[in-house]
């Protein structure tokens, strides 16, 4: 086996096994052959030194991606999981759209925009940002809007290109900000950054071979969201300055927690078959939700009411660690008892 | 159908060909627009064999592997030829009215 050939066979282990198993070989022959340039000498070097290019090396993720995360035609498990993935990243992406659109609510409050309302006391006012990394920042950040908006609407590459937008500004402003000792090393921007890139790469899930997103509850969404999370919990935050502590990762920690209550409880009492990307899907964010919350435990060591905190989010970890293990189990229990290859197998054999 | 399919239920139209026999064939056909990847190949190649529009036609040794050639099944000269009547009805029609357009007055084609 030639080199090259060694280095395609790797990137081919990014597809299915039982789907390598009936085109592997060909796909390696068909790859082999079109690097063939019919002179020997360039051919041999070609297998020595020679790499899939960057084209071919796109065409087969693309390919995994859409095998392992199917649509409605694809076999059960990678339907189960396609679904799951693109519920998740909805999931997500809705939760930032909301906490955008109430930002912006909040940033026009307290530059004293919405006339009806009371005008902010001081200590709000102050928090509000002036330096133009910060600006920066916030603006960046109402991409998530359009972007949750575009992905339901059916426009996954525009969803992708505007949350490009909302990932790079904060990205640069952090490494600014901590490179010249504007703030100290932390975490938790960063950690957050890598959930925002996931989430972007995610989007890949919804291919041509997914159902289209059903628009209506998931535009009806947004309003009910906001009225639902960061409107209460604004008014509460206030009034009572203690809740205050209850940052981001501390927040996606409630928020999944309560999700999860609320899908074990629908799925106990109604025994609902068609739960299962559900269940895999709010898996999939506890798992980032907790990796999240463990990775900001950090930042918290050299500040002031660091035992307080920490303790806080020790007990957001285990209340998602509490519903999101028995969840999982379930998930992976109803997913095994799929059958991960498709009932009818593709005629492989001449049929002469 | 996508157009990678399309092209490959063309190219297998006069033969049966392997994988990258489709390839060469589906870029000399479009004139080098469309250069199919392997994964993209392989990709429709997998859907069309599911569907039962291209079939398995022989395996023959080339250095020492096995290559796969591939024909066109009845069902997939059926879908072909109705994805062509399609593809023409529309080209027809964007025809006509491009033809209007550029001669208003009597709605003749001037050229």
């Amino acid at each position: 086996m030639s080199r090259l050939e060694e280095r395609y066979r790797f990137i081919l282990r990014l597809l299915p096994a039982a789907y390598r198993q009936q085109w592997e070989d060909d796909m390696v022959a068909a790859f082999l052959n079109s690097m063939d340039t019919g002179d020997p000498e360039t051919t041999a070097y070609a297998a020595d030194y020679g790499r899939p290019s960057i084209s071919e090396v796109a065409s087969i993720v693309s390919l995994a991606v859409r095998l392992r995360l199917g649509g409605a035609d694809a076999p059960p498990r990678s339907y189960a999981w396609g679904q799951a993935v693109r519920l998740a990243t909805l999931m997500a992406m809705l939760a930032h759209a909301v906490m955008v659109t109430t930002s912006i609510a909040v940033s026009l409050w307290l530059s004293g925009k919405i006339a009806w309302l009371p005008t902010p006391e001081s200590e709000w006012a102050n928090t509000s940002p002036s330096s133009i990394w910060h600006t920066a920042w916030n603006l960046a950040g109402y991409a998530w809007l359009p972007a949750y908006i575009a992905l339901v609407l059916g426009h996954r590459r525009v969803a992708q290109a505007v949350a490009l937008l909302a990932i790079v500004p904060p990205a640069l402003t952090t490494a600014v900000e901590q490179a010249t000792g504007d703030v100290p090393l932390s975490v938790s921007p960063w950690a957050m950054l890598l959930v925002d890139v996931a989430l972007l790469l995610a989007m890949a899930a919804f291919h041509h071979g997914a159902s289209p997103v059903p628009r209506r509850p998931w535009l009806l969404a947004l309003p009910v969201g906001i009225l639902l999370v960061p409107v209460p919990l604004f008014t509460i935050q206030a009034t009572t300055p203690a809740l205050r502590l209850l940052d981001w990762p501390g927040l996606s920690c409630a928020a999944v927690t309560a999700a999860m209550v609320i899908h074990l409880t629908v799925r106990v009492s109604r025994r609902r078959p068609r739960t299962l990307p559900w269940s895999l899907a709010l898996t999939l964010l506890a798992v980032s939700t907790l990796a999240l919350r463990t990775a900001t435990l950090t930042d918290y060591g050299d500040q002031a009411q660091h035992t307080t905190l920490a303790t806080i989010a020790s007990v957001q970890a285990i209340a998602v660690l509490a519903v999101g293990v028995p969840l999982a189990v379930l998930a992976i229990r109803a997913l095994r008892r799929l059958p991960p290859v498709p009932a009818t197998q593709r005629p492989t054999t001449p049929t002469e | 159908m996508t157009e990678p399919a399309f092209f490959i239920l063309t190219a297998l139209l006069d033969a049966p060909r392997h994988g990258y026999g489709i390839v060469a064939e589906v870029a000399e056909l479009s004139r080098g627009r469309v250069r199919l990847k392997i994964g993209s190949l392989y990709g429709a190649l997998d859907r069309l064999v599911g569907e039962g529009l291209v079939e398995l036609d022989r395996e023959e040794a080339w250095q020492g592997r096995l290559r796969r050639y591939y024909r066109l099944t009845e069902q997939g000269l059926g879908a072909l030829d109705a994805e062509a009547q399609r593809l023409a009805a529309n080209a027809r029609l964007a025809s006509t009215r491009l033809r209007d357009r550029r001669n208003p007055i009597t709605g003749v084609a001037s050229l």
